[in-house]
């Protein structure tokens, strides 16, 4: 089995090692100011998780930087005494991308919060990692400008974590993810070097490094200032919740919309067990018992809207939808997508316990995935409400259990795991906007061949050749991915002095 | 130390697929160059003599195309028309329409050089719409980034850190894409005016609801702006009063070949001629203006002739400079200096070799050039792939202090 080439296992090999000593601690006290250092067991648990709460590492240390040169500083005594560092927005993250690493520090940048400045003439603001997504929007609005990306959690979830997990939401088939929205970084590298990637130009010469830390997850550096690209608010905005009998009619009322040649700003799809823990969290008018509703917005210059509403409620019609609720006004569009950014908190209402999943499929495999997705979940006595972002084949099937029975946790992992391999199968991707963090990294040998991690992790030896930043996340750890460590063996290009481990 | 900068007559491979390419790759020593229609072979710096030319016209095949999904793969080396005609034939297209295009540039050579066009300003450039690359390193390494699906954040985003990357990376050799429908409708407002005010319009247009598809300038009698439109047929024509009123007296609407017309006008207005020196730039849309001066005082300064093309609300320039090739590489000098200090970016294009001698061809590095070093030497150790195309920013192994030890 050759999951991995030798030259990645030395690779991923090299993860610091470094301890966190008094001498570290007083070099990274100096470097921040008061109040920026946290040290207190008791407040070192906040940081033991993010989002992804199954799994938790207390941080050695972590540290609270306000500007640029604190963070490089602290950086710099990270990469000097080899300790391993974790970016950290506001822990949103539902892939454990900011699980802390044992023996290693947590920067925390949430006291980065300024909006450095609005550009409303060439429509971009720059702000600082630690601003939440919907502030931006919020400090522009004025001007009738927005910031497109909109993941659910945005009233909390900053723009650094953002930058790092490449975040979507609702409205990406239509307007893309962050990558496409942002202009220039101020990056500090894992020694502690501050440079721009990115600028005021459309495009830099050469390679498109702004392009590769996007996504990245935290492991090439840490970005702390953003330029994101701004948009003109649409004229129209029209939103509809279309009622089906069951889940194909739905997909095939999106693939309609598709073939029709309309982009829709969103395509949402919710079953009956997501539109029944919804109705319960926050009533936002879904019809209760409904096999699958379809939230369908549009966009963009007023008449053009008009006529591509009409025909999206035809196509609805024409695929048996039972009812269509067309928002009035802002109040009600408002409370639909309430409804539909609620939905993964809301299955607490339903389940004592769920697993959140995010997995891809082209857009034309929803039918058969969901009917699989069925009897899985059937095989496995385990409920599955799926939650979706319709247009884009983006799925978040939601996994029901109960921790209290024993064993059940094992199941619902298991088959959460199950579906996204399945997605995989289908021609898609393990992780459409969660990212792969902690969660997914084994699962990415079921995407990627041996080489194209080796690619990976020399781009990422090339920024980090250390390993010191956020180790352990998205690039597969061999030996935490099922397989035993095997006796050492040196790769040739360590024999040849080209690479050492260190 | 002199590097020789002749344009290599190496041998010229045309691997029939990704493997014979990476058993290419990996059976080669030396500089290696890669083509497509070879269109902007000039951009940039120019490598040194190639050992190896590695063409992708056997690698043009269509992988796979959904339809109903909206994407595309194909080879690195396919034509964009020829993917446009095809796709043309399911009601979609590749919303990209670079100069280019007509010259017969493919797929792998827009990506690996980040050219764009005016409709740039709705889609998104290619960087905005490539889903996933196979990329074969120099060391015959094949990896794929990205994926076939529209939505993906599954490990580093290898197509887009391809894009601008002029070959210094790998060869691109197949190419994953979404796709848009085609619109059903397209109108195009022209006006005569001097770029002052075009970049004034260019603004209020981007500032308003009505969501040109393009906004394009040139020195045409004076100054000509258009501004494209595209959507339903309802949705084109309830913009017209509009931007008729926008564009104040002189505004004209146009349709169908006369449609044409004008954007041929423009793109001619960019194109390179016999003893002319293009450069691209980049800059923030409202500093247009500035930069358009800075083209003209740098022209003066030299006495160089000097013509300038723009699209305002994009922030993207072409520059065109006649003259002698000592005059024409200081006055490029000098205006790149000016571009970069209002923060922008500047790219030598076509140009006559004379130029070269007197000039810089990437002028001062950016701040991540470390990164971009370290980058490099990753992905390819032996430094193959295209020395001297980034000049200075990327040494070429035989003339900097990292040679193989």
């Amino acid at each position: 089995m050759t999951t991995y080439t030798e030259e990645y296992r030395a690779l991923v090999a090299q993860t610091g090692g470094g301890q966190v000593t008094e001498a570290f601690r007083r070099e990274v006290a100096a470097a921040v100011g008061p109040g920026g250092l946290i040290s207190e067991p008791a407040q070192l648990r906040t940081y033991e998780c993010d989002g992804l709460t199954g799994y938790r590492v207390v941080p050695a240390l972590v540290v609270l930087p306000v500007t640029t040169e604190e963070v490089a500083a602290v950086v710099r005594a990270c990469a000097r005494h080899r300790v391993p560092f974790v970016a950290r927005g506001a822990g949103t993250g539902l892939s454990g991308g900011a699980l802390p690493v044992a023996d290693g520090i947590v920067i925390g940048l949430a006291r980065m919060r300024a909006i450095r400045s609005v550009d409303v003439a060439d429509q971009r603001a720059v702000v600082l990692p630690g601003v939440t997504n919907a502030e931006i929007s919020a400090a522009v609005a004025q001007h009738d400008l927005y910031f497109a990306p909109d993941p659910s959690s945005q009233v909390v979830c900053t723009i650094g974590g953002n930058v790092a997990e490449n975040s979507g939401g609702a409205h990406c088939l239509k307007y893309g993810f962050t990558t496409n929205h942002v202009l220039a970084l101020t990056f500090v590298s894992p020694d502690g070097e501050v440079v721009t990637l990115g600028g005021d130009a459309p495009d830099q010469v050469g390679p498109d490094l702004r392009a590769v830390v996007l996504g990245s997850e935290g492991t090439l550096g840490i970005v702390t200032e953003v330029t994101v690209r701004l948009l003109r608010r649409p004229e129209a905005v029209r939103t509809l919740v279309a009622d089906f009998p069951d889940p194909g009619s739905a997909g095939d009322a999106v693939s309609d919309i598709i073939a029709a040649g309309i982009i829709p700003a969103a395509v949402e799809m919710l079953d009956e067990l997501a539109i029944e823990a919804c109705e319960k969290a926050v009533q936002a008018g879904y019809t209760l018992g409904c096999p699958a509703a379809l939230v369908v917005e549009l966009d963009g210059v007023g008449a053009e809207v008009d006529e591509e509403f009409q025909r999206v409620q035809e196509i609805c019609r024409a695929n048996a939808s039972t009812n269509i609720r067309i928002a009035d006004d802002a109040g009600e569009r408002a409370r639909i997508w309430k409804g539909r950014k609620a939905a993964f908190a809301a299955m607490g209402r339903i389940s004592p316990d769920y697993f959140v999943q995010d997995g891809v499929i082209p857009r034309t495999k929803l039918g058969s995935t969901l009917t699989r997705i069925r009897e899985m979940s059937d095989a496995a006595g385990l409920r599955v409400a799926n939650v979706f972002h319709a247009g884009d084949g983006n799925l978040h099937p939601l996994v029901l259990y109960n921790g209290a029975v024993a064993g059940e946790a094992e199941r619902a992992e298991h088959l959460a795991t199950a579906i996204v391999e399945l997605c995989v199968e289908q021609g898609g991707s393990i992780t459409g906007e969660h990212g792969v963090g902690s969660d997914k990294a084994c699962s990415m040998t079921a995407m990627f061949g041996p080489e194209d991690l080796t690619v990976m992790a020399r781009v990422r030896a090339a920024f980090d050749p250390q390993g010191i930043c956020n180790p352990g996340k998205v690039l597969p750890t061999p030996r935490l991915c099922g397989e035993r460590p095997g006796p050492y063996r040196p790769h040739p290009l360590e024999a040849a002095g080209l690479i050492e481990r260190m | 130390m002199s590097v020789t900068q002749t344009h290599g007559t190496g041998v010229v491979e045309r691997p029939g697929s990704v493997a014979e390419a990476a058993e290419l790759l990996r059976g080669s020593t030396g500089p290696v160059v890669f083509r497509g229609a070879g269109t902007k072979q000039a951009w940039a710096g120019r490598p040194d003599q190639a050992a190896l030319v590695v063409e992708t016209g056997g690698l043009a095949q269509v992988l796979a195309h959904n339809p109903s999904d909206m994407t595309v793969a194909v080879g690195a080396g396919l034509p964009l028309r020829d993917l446009q005609t095809l796709l043309g034939g399911a009601g979609q297209w590749l919303a990209l329409d670079p100069d280019t295009e007509a010259a017969g540039a493919t797929v792998g050579g827009l990506l690996a050089t980040g050219d764009s066009g005016p409709r740039r300003l709705r889609y998104g450039a290619l960087r905005d719409l490539v889903i996933g690359v196979t990329l074969v390193l120099s060391d015959g390494l094949v990896a794929r980034g990205g994926g076939t699906v529209i939505k993906n954040v599954a490990g580093y985003d290898l197509p887009k850190l391809l894009y601008g990357s002029l070959g210094t990376l790998g060869l691109v050799a197949e190419v994953v894409l979404r796709l848009h429908p085609l619109p059903s409708a397209s109108a195009t407002v022209t006006a005569p005016v001097p770029i002052g005010p075009a970049v004034d319009l260019a603004l209020r247009l981007r500032a308003s609801a009505l969501e040109p598809a393009a906004v394009d300038w040139a020195d045409v009698d004076g100054g000509l702006l258009a501004v494209r439109f595209e959507g339903t047929e309802d949705g084109v024509a309830a913009r017209r009063p509009a931007v008729l009123d926008l564009l104040g007296a002189g505004a004209g609407w146009h349709t169908g070949s006369a449609e044409d017309d004008v954007w041929l006008r423009l793109v001619g207005e960019r194109r390179a001629e016999d003893g002319t020196t293009v450069v691209g730039a980049g800059s923030r849309p409202s500093a247009t203006a500035d930069v358009a001066r800075a083209l003209v005082q740098a022209g003066e300064a030299s006495g160089v002739r000097t013509r300038f093309a723009s699209q305002p609300a994009l922030g993207l320039h072409t520059a065109r400079f006649d003259g002698a090739p000592a005059a024409v590489g200081s006055a490029v000098t000098d205006w790149r200096e000016r571009v970069q200090a209002q923060g922008g970016t500047v790219l030598l294009r076509d140009r006559p070799a004379a130029v070269d001698g007197g000039l810089d061809a990437l002028g001062p590095p950016p701040s991540s050039v470390s990164l971009l070093r370290d980058l490099h030497r990753r992905l390819d150790p032996q430094g193959r792939c295209a020395p001297g195309r980034l000049g200075s920013w990327l040494p070429s192994p035989t003339a900097g202090e990292d040679s193989a030890t």
